[in-house]
């Protein structure tokens, strides 16, 4: 028994400990808690996997998206794509919905935040196919949104930020604290 | 004791692909965050980018996809999948709606890999924005309000 429970213990502790920065080229994006990591996983829907409520096309990159590591069985959370631009990761890995890829981007590690297992994702590569950047959600928005087409970036045109702002405030406490404050700060 | 062994093995036959999980019933009270700056520091320490400081990048980001997190009084996060019957988590209407909000939710929690996961069943209450912090931050980021001088 003892012979079988040290087996155990050895077979296990390597999955803990693993390291999947090796022959990462993520770049860096100068976080405190970012780790470069390219893994093999599967491409799900993550309310999917917890709860089986499936949809067929994992949700057309309207759910979140989840990367369940091959080495690990880890379901790692992909928040963002590589666009600095306010951009998550789901309309980037939703054309791989079910499919095995391999990422390579940034985890974040910082357990005492709650950041475990979240990710964000540079490049995509499919079997057999070429390496793709994580970087289509503003051509996609664009497409999306040919009413807002313009100058400037796109959370600055979005219909739905600016009819919020609109009536809410860039605070969010109304229109009049918005005056109050941009009056004794700009 | 070959049960216990082949148990034993089965579990350590690896990958684990997806599965359901048991969830367990919950009811939060918490600010609906923007989870991406709230853990990667990018916007600024934690305190700072919630609130009405935050509002404008919360909304951002939310439209932009990246996952909507309660954040509860004990300072547990909360990834949220879904709201009523709402599961465009990643950009969708509700979420962007309740951004820097208050609410009390009812709903199945999941834990898997150190995150844990809501499925709002329903939001009890909606207090609006309670956490007012921007006279103590500012508004964050800084490009978050036009100059109205430029």
């Amino acid at each position: 028994m003892k012979h079988l429970i040290a087996i155990l213990a050895l077979a296990a502790s390597p999955l803990a400990a693993q390291d999947f920065s090796e022959g990462s080229e993520a770049r860096s994006w100068n976080l405190y808690a970012e780790v470069p990591a390219k893994f093999d996983a599967e491409v799900v829907d993550v309310l999917c996997t917890l709860t089986g409520d499936c949809p067929d096309d994992c949700g057309a990159g309207k759910r979140q998206l989840g990367l369940v590591r091959a080495a690990d069985g880890v379901l790692v959370l992909p928040m963002k794509n590589s666009q600095p631009a306010f951009t998550g990761a789901a309309v980037e890995l939703a054309p791989f919905c079910g499919q095995q890829v391999t990422v390579d981007g940034l985890m974040l590690d910082d357990p005492e935040l709650g950041a475990n297992n979240v990710y964000l994702v540079q490049t995509i590569q499919a079997a057999g196919a070429d390496k793709i950047k994580a970087n289509k959600w503003t051509k996609n928005w664009a497409k999306e949104h040919p009413e807002a087409k313009g100058k400037g970036p796109w959370f600055r045109r979005d219909p739905r930020i600016k009819e919020i702002i609109a009536t809410e405030g860039y605070l969010g406490l109304g229109l009049e604290e918005d005056a109050t404050f941009i009056a004794e700060n700009f | 004791m070959r049960s216990l062994l082949l148990g034993a093995l089965a579990a350590l036959a690896l990958p684990v692909t997806g599965y359901a999980a048991e969830g367990t019933r919950v009811q939060v009270t918490g600010e609906i965050i923007d989870t991406w700056c709230y853990y990667s520091g990018v916007m600024g320490s934690p305190d700072a980018v919630v609130g009405s400081a935050h509002h404008t990048c919360a909304l951002w980001c939310s439209a932009g996809g990246i996952p909507v997190g309660l954040l509860a009084e004990d300072g547990t996060v909360y990834t949220i999948l879904k709201v009523d019957n709402d599961a465009e988590a990643a950009g969708g209407d509700t979420l962007l709606r309740l951004a820097a909000h208050t609410v009390e939710a009812d709903g199945m929690l999941y834990e898997r890999d150190g995150l844990n996961y809501l499925v709002v069943s329903d939001v009890v209450s909606d207090q609006d924005i309670t956490n007012v912090n921007h006279n103590d931050y500012g508004n964050v980021p800084s490009f978050s309000i036009p100059d109205p001088n430029k």
